[in-house]
């Protein structure tokens, strides 16, 4: 089994300083912060938890924050549910994105990286990293792909759904072909909105927690569209684009909205070969977790079925936050479980 | 059915607020103290399997038409540690759903001990 998302994080930010690029360590010895001293650089999404989005009991026994134990994610995760790779997705290191510094940005995504590889990699071998890169600065991304990317248990490249514009966007090009040339696909998790990112939802913003929780899945379809439409998959046949905690029940609508607006429309964009929905069953897969559940358990699937979502989803669990799917009670169709759970993140990694 | 008797611990060992996290044939099971009673509830979350007794024991916002907050109850509410969702100690009965509902077992207190019946 293969959990794709997996929150390893800090007891607190300084832990970057021996990582992060003289010119900045200052920024976080003495210049200004979110909270207090040890917080990591971020704007923060105007919308707070008000239990706090951790497992209240994935605090380890030291009372340091959730996720920065090794020991106790190995015993809580790793060991009880038999997990073969745990794929780390780092905590607020995605939230680089929300800073309107491109510069500070990078440095701090280049600061996690060092640390995520050198403290936790070495721990297991069956922990694998994600790079963290800053969108709004592709170049910076770009080289930072080159730099770290090919280290071999590196897995993947990781930006917030939060960005500034949708991620086929001609102007993330450059992060594209440090992907395809590492052989790394681009996850997408949800998280980065605040700050310099777009508002996650087209009417403005949502007013509650748990309403724009619910919501936030319209960031990951908005990616969908654009990788496709831009063509992302026709320059870079070997791309593949992850969406992580996004939802997957809209999947199937918003294919089939865009297989039908595409054959009326195709003059708009002549670079693409295939239907929307041909491009997206092979390059594009989504996490399960937060799986929907409906009324009926089984009627969340015949959609999926429909675009062949058993070869496109891959098991996550978010473990430590609140909404941890646990992977002995997933109700999955039988036919796509060892799929979902294994085969698909085996095949999309190269595990 | 015949249930077994558990001796928990001494009343006295569990004041009002508290809780203590036991094993019992097997079966991790919540008894808490609401108030001066002692109510027991299986460790399992109804709703997803989660760590329910593990979660903060609080109070919660009332029903209300107005655009209120109105809060009470203190003490009576336990929220589950993974997903969050309210039950009333009490009962089981979760707050949102009522015929979603948490194991509950009996609890006396027999010579100044805490006894769960399972």
């Amino acid at each position: 089994m293969i959990d794709c998302d997996v929150h390893n994080n800090w007891t607190s930010a300084e832990a970057l300083i021996p990582y992060l690029a003289p010119a900045f360590r200052e920024y976080l010895e003495r210049g200004e912060l979110p909270g207090e001293r040890g917080s990591f650089p971020h704007a923060h999404r105007p919308w707070l938890h008000p239990e706090d989005f951790k497992r209240t009991d994935a605090a380890p026994p030291s009372g340091e924050a959730a996720g920065s134990d090794y020991a106790f994610m190995r015993e809580q995760l790793l060991d009880r549910y038999a997990v073969d790779y745990a794929v780390l997705t780092g905590e607020e290191a995605i939230e680089v994105s929300t800073l309107a510094n491109p510069y500070y940005a990078q440095a701090l995504a280049s600061a996690y990286n060092d640390w995520m590889i050198e403290t936790w990699l070495p721990r297991d071998p069956r922990l694998k990293g994600s790079l963290v890169v800053a969108p709004q600065d592709p170049e910076g991304a770009a080289r930072e792909i080159r730099r770290v990317g090919s280290h071999p248990d590196v897995v993947q490249v990781l930006v917030s759904s939060g960005s500034q514009r949708p991620y086929g966007d001609p102007f993330y090009n450059r992060i594209w072909e440090a992907c395809a040339e590492q052989g790394l696909p681009l996850a997408v998790h949800l998280g980065g909105q605040g700050g310099v990112n777009a508002n996650p939802t087209g009417t403005g913003p949502p007013t509650f927690f748990w309403e724009a929780h619910a919501l936030l899945c319209e960031t990951g379809m908005g990616h969908v569209a654009s990788a496709i439409a831009h063509g992302v998959f026709e320059r870079w046949p070997n791309a593949r684009l992850l969406l992580v905690e996004c939802g997957i029940a809209w999947l199937p609508a918003v294919l089939w909205r865009l297989d039908a607006d595409y054959r009326a429309l195709r003059k708009e964009t002549p670079w693409l070969e295939r239907l929307p929905s041909e491009y997206a069953r092979e390059h594009i897969r989504l996490t399960t977790q937060p799986l929907e559940q409906p009324r009926d358990p089984d009627a969340l699937w015949p959609a999926l079925e429909d675009v062949g979502a058993g070869d496109m989803l891959v098991f996550a669990s978010d473990y430590p936050h609140w909404d941890f799917d646990d992977p002995r009670l997933l109700r999955l169709p039988p036919p796509w479980r060892e799929r979902v759970m294994d085969g698909n993140a085996r095949a999309l990694y190269g595990l | 059915m015949t249930s077994h008797r558990h001796v928990v611990c001494p009343a006295s060992e569990l004041g009002p607020g508290e809780r203590r996290i036991v094993e019992l044939e097997g079966s991790s099971i919540g008894v808490f103290n609401v108030a001066g009673t002692f109510y027991a509830l299986r460790n399992r979350c109804p709703h997803r399997g989660g760590a329910l007794c593990r979660g903060p024991v609080s109070g919660t916002v009332l029903p209300t038409a107005d655009r209120s907050h109105p809060y009470g109850r203190e003490g009576e509410i336990l929220r589950c540690a993974w997903h969050g969702w309210e039950f009333d100690i009490r009962t089981g009965h979760a707050l949102v759903d009522p015929s979603v509902r948490a194991r509950a077992y009996p609890v006396t207190v027999e010579d100044g001990k805490v006894v769960v019946h399972r």
